[in-house]
């Protein structure tokens, strides 16, 4: 389909251009004292109609036999003779109603058009398509490089995911063999909590990888693997480790990307809660208000904070992530607070549509 | 004879699974856990334990860190769930350790190993622990008490020495730690330190101006005021720096 037919408000516009151009055009014929104004309506009111529409009919033939897509000389000799083929037909058209006028009561015709008449007629016909050619050319060029531009975009940014996905799907072998070290502790201290932490274990992992490829999770479903990560974390942290998670109902179905708070809270006790002396307490909050998903995460810091290198290269990630998936409409904060450090994020809601 | 043990690991059921595991070795006892870098460094220096379960990764300090900041080189078993560099360096170095989670078996055969080699420095040991030859922090006490902290270099003004020991200057305090002068010199950045004196190294950074006295020698004047003898070799040193 004729790209303008999509836009009715420019279409509008150039018919409407069209329907200007039929009475000026009768007019310019009456100033020239061709025909008096009453006779020439008749004539190019139709003519501007009919042309408005051929006009716009080479876009699907240029399409068919793109500059690029065949061979350069086939493709201007095919549009040398479309202009002239539809130059001819115009032509014809025009000078038969023309003469069908002597028909209807005016004899010698709408305007009468003379031989020096006709030939400025078809040099006019055959101007107007090359330009309407070379235009449609232009569009056609210039939607192939937004195409392949937008498929490029689209391309780097799921390659980007991608990768995001995988190395977050990478088994991090410290949390892994620790973990297993305090199984290993516990099987002889406390053998049902060695059995909790060994599913835990399990569920997290096998949750993660179930990740994979998905655009968008529940919260629920990301709120469970940050349940898991805890409950582990905890095992290993013994009461350094406590853990708050506020997360109404009407947030339950909210979607986000997987991997958004898990990260988060990976982060806030490898910088904030182990490197303390007495732990402290993570809060994880999800609001929905107004559209809007509000996503916080909040821990207390050592007082001589370690290395923060690490944690601002993977918000500047999460950042990024968010901003490719939800252009401007995602927000992510961060900074030092009263009670340590803060991680706010905002998401526009979207709700799942399945009932799990 | 009974050994002392120092169990270093920041996670609970780690040092618990390291107690359940010397519970069949009835001549170890536990002299004292602890759950971070600092902690295990103190107790070192403080309890003088005969073996050091020490692992890789704490908090504030680790372990490999904890070794350079007390000195301590022998009677020790590292315990690590995954440290790539430091088990490669172990590997390099034919160093034994612990890898989590690890059987009761393998634990007894550290154990025999460490006993065998109770009191001589583990061979391969020097070069993980001292990778880079400057000194960039230290592990003092408080002048005032018997609480120990780790002082980075450069928050040095400068530093005195007192009969055995020497004293650190850092923003007003006094930190004390026993060493020969002479040898934290070597270990010092020479292009930022300068012996000006036989008992004083300075810190340039800390350093206000050269002044001359009427005996035609020189006095360093620092940033916080404290005037330091500069010695004739002293002098040449601190030109030769500047």
């Amino acid at each position: 389909m004729h790209p303008l037919l999509t836009h009715w408000r420019a279409l509008a516009a150039y018919l409407a251009a069209w329907g200007l151009a039929g009475p000026a055009l009768a007019a310019l014929l009456q100033a020239l004292d061709v025909a008096p104004l009453g006779r020439a309506m008749p004539w190019t009111i139709p003519l501007c109609a009919v042309l408005a529409f051929v006009v716009l009919a080479v876009y699907h033939p240029c399409r068919s036999r793109p500059f690029g897509g065949t061979r350069w000389a086939t493709a201007l000799g095919y549009r040398a003779g479309l202009v002239a083929v539809l130059a001819a037909a115009l032509l014809g058209a025009a000078a038969g109603w023309d003469a069908a006028g002597s028909l209807l009561g005016h004899p010698g015709g709408w305007v009468g058009l003379t031989h020096r008449g006709l030939v400025l007629l078809a040099a006019a016909l055959l101007g107007l398509l090359t330009l309407s050619v070379l235009a449609h050319d232009l569009l056609i060029t210039s939607q192939r490089a937004h195409a392949a531009a937008a498929r490029e975009a689209q391309a780097r940014l799921l390659a980007r995911d991608m990768e995001l996905q995988l190395l977050r799907l990478q088994i991090d072998p410290h949390f892994l063999f620790n973990s297993l070290n305090s199984i290993s502790a516990l099987t002889s201290l406390d053998p049902p909590a060695a059995r909790a932490m060994a599913i835990d274990l399990a569920q997290f992992f096998r949750q993660t990888l179930a990740l994979a490829g998905r655009e968008r999770i529940r919260l629920a479903d990301e709120l469970g693997l940050v349940e898991h990560y805890l409950a582990i974390e905890g095992q290993r942290l013994g009461d350094k480790l406590r853990f708050a998670i506020d997360a109404p109902a009407d947030t339950q179905d909210a979607l986000l990307p997987p991997l958004t708070l898990q990260p988060l809270a990976e982060n806030a006790l490898k910088h904030g809660l182990r490197p303390r002396d007495d732990g402290g307490l993570l809060q994880l909050q999800a609001l929905v208000r107004d559209g809007w998903l509000h996503l916080a995460v909040r821990n207390p810091v050592p007082a001589t904070p370690s290395d923060e290198g690490g944690l601002g290269h993977g918000l500047r990630n999460l950042r990024e992530r968010l901003a490719a998936q939800y252009g401007s409409r995602a927000r992510v904060h961060w900074g030092a607070t009263a009670e340590g450090f803060a991680v706010e994020i905002t998401l526009p809601l979207e709700m799942s549509e399945i009932t799990p | 004879m009974t050994l002392r043990a120092l169990i270093a690991d920041d996670e609970p059921l780690a040092r618990r699974l390291l107690r359940e595991y010397l519970l069949p070795h009835a001549d170890v006892s536990v002299a004292a856990e602890a759950d971070n870098g600092l902690d295990a460094a103190r107790a070192i220096t403080d309890l003088k334990p005969d073996l050091v379960f020490l692992d890789i990764q704490m908090p504030r300090l680790s372990g490999l860190e904890v070794l350079a900041l007390t000195g301590r080189r022998d009677g020790v078993i590292f315990t690590t769930a995954y440290d790539q560099h430091a088990m490669q360096a172990f590997e390099l170095h034919a160093v034994d350790y612990l890898l989590k989670p690890y059987t009761q078996a393998r634990f007894d055969a550290a154990l025999a190993r460490g006993r065998r080699l109770l009191g001589q420095a583990a061979p391969g040991l020097e070069p993980l622990i001292a990778p880079g030859p400057v000194l960039t922090r230290v592990l003092v006490r408080d002048g005032s008490g018997a609480g120990m902290q780790v002082l980075a270099v450069d928050a040095i003004d400068y530093i005195e020495a007192q009969a055995d020991q020497v004293a650190f200057h850092s923003v007003g305090r006094e930190h004390l730690k026993t060493q020969r002068i002479s040898e934290l010199e070597a270990q010092l950045d020479p292009a930022r330190f300068v012996r000006v004196h036989r008992s004083f190294i300075i810190n340039l950074a800390a350093l206000q101006g050269l002044e001359k006295t009427d005996s035609d020698a020189h006095v360093a004047r620092m940033k916080n005021g404290k005037r330091i003898p500069v010695s004739r070799r002293g002098y040449e040193r601190l030109r030769a720096a500047l």
